[in-house]
């Protein structure tokens, strides 16, 4: 390795921005995906490496993917919950790689959301 | 750069690596959860980081998942399988391995909201657990060396040192001074080579703040360094590190490799003519070296020993050069002040004290760690709301701030903001950080002995104040917890304290003297209790203690005596060895409040033994069998004594005076003897034929009782002085005291103590069929047992919580097992009446507020949580006072404003001539044993008084009075030992009568308890122990 330049101090943050991101709990939207014995049954794992391979396909690095477990509608399984920041979250339910990628790219990036897929807008309260 | 990508992972495990976590097996954790992600096939999924100090050290070992912040603690091999199949495969976080704060219920999952990380700001710790510490790029994405390019292509030196004056920054290494100006007093001082110091060597007991930093966060304290040497003009830096510190000296050396490796060590660095290296340098861990003139000297390879300043460093330092030294903590706070800016940083903390301080919080805490937080904040925020408070609900006694060169601050001062000037003027220094809580078994003679020892050890030799003045303290402090002290010993300690101070070159030993002189001001009264009364408070002090079982009895029972013996199967002894002591281990055995169990060894890990149910289980064996030898009375004397009050007091006192030889008579107002434990004791717990057993005891020595009789109506005290050569008084404290709320003189509210009299002298009591008792001592959990038995729907209103009822335990539990509703954090405020009969109260509802003086905490009403709550029945057991309206009319008693009689503390002489007073009426409400060690004393006293000897009294250390032995226990037995249940009546049988409840232990059971003690008294027989014969 070279001698460093100041300007090397940006660009080594930015190719670990995402984990520093990941650490420090911030980012722009978090997509979680349902893992519980249902999900992972119905191909929830599927959907998490697609999603896994997408981000890093892409360099998306603000944006969190986390895992929770059933969200209570086995039949509907595999399901995912998109987050963007400041906004209700939205679960997506049957998802297939296709419809995840097309989630991706459309609610994740795009900040529209995939009607067609969505089980509806909000989440249960916590109590 | 980093072969391995961090980023294509969806959580992170940021696992603890500091060495409190290593060595409670962290890589061992990691293996295993590498193993178990593996096996799960999310190997390209979960990273495990491991990371430096997070803090939390006293629940280690810590990992924090990222992105969601959730925080597992006391991680072991075996519960990783399980949390990586359910958290990390399926998502769902493992609440049992969450935290949990100490008697609280709800777990709390992440890190951010529990109280211990939710209270810091992060400063110098600003990377703890956010990064891998043997990785540069991971410091360099959290803004690492940012300052440093902006230090060497925006500032020039001048503008750094400006910036660090303007910041308030002061050094953390202990005394606090500017670190702007001393960095200019090196830049300023002539010469082309200078060198910067980073002082590594933390040797104080218990600090461990930067050791953390350097395994943490190595790359921090290297940046700031490099800053340093910038401003100050320096080309060649050392860290002196004590070789006892392997971890972080690793972490450092691969910190520097790196940054070399990048070129932000070396020759122009970031292409600017800035060069500079650094040096490590391993110390040997000499407290000494902590000084900077012999940190110099140990670099310089000379013996670590301090010189007269000036000289200073900064003009003439290593190899004669100026040198600039800072500690770990300033070091790593420096990037960030130049990258952040100073009024970032002087925006936080107090007037003088800028930004924050790490501590590290150790001793009896619950959340022991190492914790940053803003100066200013007060001592109390720390202990209690990050720290967590004191372990197993004890009381919060003193905080030692500055380690061995700093003062002990007492509860008392809790609400002292912590910053440099505040903690000098209380007596102690910030030092570099360590914090050492005491609760209320830290002895503070003890603690001083301990600091001092450290010192004395640590002391290079070179002064003779300190050498020899350390030794001095040294020996007068060991005599002192030998109860050998003698009172001119204080001023002594003073003095040398004093002289060490002015004659010690450096700050070792100007400082050494601090923790005797602030414990001497916080807590003189316990270097005195040492002294002369040979009582240790905190039961510490081995030499005067003995057991903590014998020394915290009010009536000095021998307990692993008689213990032992039980444990040999020999009961006719052991009830002997009571009986000299405790004429009433009937009682005893039954209502005694057992300060011996709180105190006892075996209840730091498990139930303590259960001593008042091992002397109940002698005196009904003594009682069935009469084994007790009768004590002998010695020859019969001419003088007659009177006894006022039947109670505990009177009784013992009678008891002694009889065995001396006198002709007692003791007058009581009621007509069965007894006082409270006839008349305020209900039969379920202490029954009448037990309590007549043991009068009869008495009374066998000749000691006569008249019933019926009240001093100050049927006889005046004039009259009894007349008759009797010497005169006690003990005639208790049973007014019960008002709640001063409205309408609590309307019909259907009672008073506790009278209530119980009048039910238990078979009087007739009155009460409806709704009632509510207020209050929480014994007196209400008795009130409400007895309503409960006569049928009545009970309830105990009690204004504080479980934690702080005054009332026995395990009396608390039998009334919640009776079916009595406590409702706890509920005061009553007024009482409602229709037809001037009560029919309603109003209450509201409580919460425990700031703590008190004291360190328990004030109960606080909730405004608008008033509530009605139906009654026919209002008791209360607030709290007594003796009524010695009839006797301190004619007579000159003092009284004091609680009502009690004013007695000289140590004779309990009232001043008028022949006449003691005594028990609660001199006490206040106290407990059978302190009333009856009341009537020992007294019974002493008025012997000499009757002889015409000096008033006044001898102390002696505890010590038994035989040498018993222990029993042979093989392994299995000693694991096989449980606290046996106390036999009792079935709870439906409760209500319907006044049966005695708890039956007693079995001789098997007695055996099998009595083996479980661990005999606290063999381990100090030494040359003074077991003065007696052997049994």
């Amino acid at each position: 390795m070279p001698k460093l330049k100041i300007s090397d101090l940006d660009k080594i943050s930015q190719q670990v921005r995402k984990s520093v991101l990941l650490r420090e709990g911030a980012g722009r939207a978090k997509v979680t995906v349902h893992m519980g014995t249902c999900g992972i049954a119905a191909g929830a794992r599927n959907i998490m490496s697609t999603l896994m391979d997408e981000f890093e396909k892409n360099n998306i690095q603000d944006v969190i993917l986390t895992s929770s477990g059933c969200a209570g509608l086995c039949s509907k399984e595999p399901m995912a919950t998109v987050e963007l920041k400041d906004e209700a979250p939205v679960k997506y339910i049957d998802l297939t790689p296709e419809k995840i990628k097309k989630i991706l790219t459309e609610h994740v990036l795009g900040g529209k959301i995939v009607e067609e897929y969505a089980l509806a807008r909000g989440s249960e309260r916590v109590s | 750069m980093n072969e391995q990508n961090a980023d294509k992972y969806r959580l992170h495990l940021m696992l603890c690596a500091g060495t409190a976590c290593v060595s409670n097996k962290a890589f061992k954790i990691k293996e295993v959860l590498e193993q178990e992600i593996k096996k799960q096939d999310l190997e390209n999924e979960v990273l495990v980081v491991m990371t430096g100090c997070n803090g939390f050290c006293a629940v280690g070992p810590v990992m924090t998942v990222m992105p969601d912040g959730i925080f597992y603690h006391t991680l072991t091999e075996e519960k990783i399988p399980h949390l990586v199949e359910e958290h990390f495969l399926k998502g769902r976080p493992v609440k049992e391995l969450m935290f949990t704060p100490e008697k609280e219920e709800i777990v709390i999952p992440k890190m951010m909201d529990i109280g211990f990380f939710a209270r810091q700001t992060l400063i110098a710790l600003r990377n703890r657990g956010m990064i891998d510490p043997e990785k540069i790029d991971e410091y360099i994405a959290r803004e690492g060396y940012k300052g440093l390019a902006k230090a060497l292509t925006e500032m020039t030196p001048d503008d750094i040192i400006k910036e660090i004056q303007v910041s308030g920054l002061r050094g953390r290494g202990g005394g606090g001074f500017p670190t702007g100006i001393k960095w200019q007093l090196c830049r300023q001082a002539p010469g082309d080579v200078k060198y910067i110091i980073c002082n590594a060597d933390e040797g104080d007991p218990g600090a461990y703040m930067d050791r953390s930093i350097v395994e943490a966060d190595p790359h921090s304290v290297l940046e700031g360094m490099l800053i340093g040497a910038r401003a100050i003009g320096a080309q060649e830096g050392y860290v002196y590190i004590r070789a006892e510190y392997p971890l972080a000296m690793q972490r450092l050396l691969i910190a520097i490799d790196q940054a070399k490796e990048y070129g932000l060590l070396g020759e122009n660095i970031f292409d600017t003519d800035f060069s500079f290296n650094i040096h490590v340098k391993q110390g040997a861990g000499a407290f000494v070296c902590g000084e900077e003139t012999s940190l110099i000297a140990s670099i310089e390879g000379r013996p670590p020993e301090p010189r007269q300043r000036p000289p200073y460093p900064a003009t003439s330092g290593l190899w004669g050069k100026p040198t600039n030294i800072n500690n770990v903590e300033t070091w790593a706070t420096v990037p960030e002040i130049i990258n952040r800016g100073s009024d970032w940083f002087a925006s936080i903390g107090t007037e003088a004290s800028k930004g924050t301080k790490v501590f590290s919080l150790v001793g009896k805490i619950n959340n022991t760690g190492l914790v940053e937080v803003p100066m200013g904040i007060t001592l109390k925020e720390i202990i209690f709301d990050i720290g967590g408070g004191i372990p197993k609900n004890k009381k919060f006694k003193a905080v030692q701030t500055g380690g061995p060169s700093g003062g002990c601050i007492p509860a008392s001062l809790m609400n002292l903001p912590v910053d440099y000037e505040k903690l000098t003027e209380a007596g102690s220094i910030m030092g570099s950080g360590g914090m050492i809580v005491m609760d209320e078994d830290t002895c503070v003679v003890d603690v001083s002995k301990y600091f001092i020892e450290f010192t004395n050890d640590e002391s290079c030799g070179k002064c003779n104040s300190c050498r020899d003045g350390s030794s001095a303290l040294l020996e007068i402090l060991q005599k002192i917890c030998r109860g050998e002290g003698e009172e001119s010993d204080l001023q002594t300690l003073e003095e040398y304290s004093e002289a060490i101070k002015d004659g010690s070159m450096c700050g070792l030993g100007q400082t050494l003297p601090n923790p005797v002189l602030s414990t001497l001001k916080y807590f003189k009264n316990e270097y005195l209790q040492h002294i002369k009364y040979k009582r240790c408070p905190a039961l510490v002090c081995k030499e005067i203690v003995s057991s903590a079982c014998q020394h915290s009895c009010p009536i000095n029972q021998d307990v692993p005596s008689y213990i032992g013996l039980i444990a040999q199967g020999k009961f006719e002894e052991a009830i002997n060895i009571v009986l000299k002591e405790n004429p009433l281990p009937l009682i005893c055995g039954r209502v005694c409040d057992t300060p011996c169990e709180g105190k006892c060894v075996a209840g730091e890990w498990d139930d303590p033994i259960a001593i008042r149910s091992l002397k109940r289980f002698l005196a009904d064996y003594e009682m069935k069998h009469k084994v007790g030898t009768d004590a002998k009375p010695k020859e019969a004397k001419e003088e007659r004594i009177a006894v006022v009050g039947s109670g505990p007091g009177g009784l013992t006192c009678a008891y002694y005076l009889a065995l001396e030889g006198y002709q007692v008579t003791i007058f009581e107002k009621e007509e069965e003897a007894g006082g409270l434990l006839s008349w305020g004791i209900p039969e379920f717990r202490l029954p009448k034929d037990v309590l007549a057993y043991e009068i009869e005891r008495i009374k066998k020595l000749g000691v006569e009782i008249k019933t019926n009789t009240t001093i100050g109506k049927d006889i005046t005290l004039a009259a009894l002085k007349e008759e009797y050569k010497a005169v006690f008084i003990a005639t208790g404290a049973h007014k019960g005291l008002k709640m001063k709320i409205p309408g609590e003189e309307t019909e259907g509210v009672l008073d506790a103590v009278a209530f119980l009299r009048e039910f238990n002298l078979g009087q007739e009591v009155k009460i409806g069929e709704k009632v509510i008792i207020v209050g929480g001592g014994n007196s209400a959990i008795d009130a409400a047992r007895v309503a409960k038995r006569l049928g009545k729907e009970t309830r105990i209103f009690y204004r504080r919580t479980k934690n702080e009822m005054p009332a026995i335990s395990s009396e608390v539990e039998e009334a919640l097992l009776e079916g009595i509703d406590i409702q706890y954090l509920v005061a009553p405020v007024n009482v409602l009446s229709s037809n001037g009969k009560m029919d309603t109260i109003e209450c509201i509802k409580m919460k425990l507020g700031d703590m008190d003086e004291s360190g328990r905490r004030r109960p606080v009403p909730i405004e608008g949580s008033e509530f009605k709550v139906d009654v026919d029945t209002l008791i209360l057991a607030i709290s007594q006072q003796p009524d010695i309206s009839l006797l301190s009319s004619e007579n000159g008693l003092k009284v004091s404003r609680w009502n009690t009689i004013e007695v000289e503390p140590e004779t309990l002489h009232t001043g008028i001539e022949g006449i003691f007073a005594g028990g609660d009426v001199v006490s206040g409400p106290n407990t059978v044993t302190g009333a009856m060690a009341h009537g020992k004393i007294a019974a002493k006293m008025i012997d000499k008084y009757v002889r015409g000897e000096k008033l006044e009294r001898t102390y002696e250390v505890t010590r038994p009075a035989v040498y018993v032995d222990a029993v042979a226990l093989t392994d299995e037995e000693i694991s096989s030992l449980k606290k046996p249940e106390m036999p009792c009546i079935p709870v439906e049988e409760r209500t319907k009568s006044f049966k005695e409840v708890e039956l007693g232990f079995s001789e098997a059971a007695a055996i099998s308890e009595a083996k479980r003690c661990l005999r606290c008294d063999l381990e100090n027989r030494g040359e003074n122990g077991g003065k007696g014969e052997s049994a």
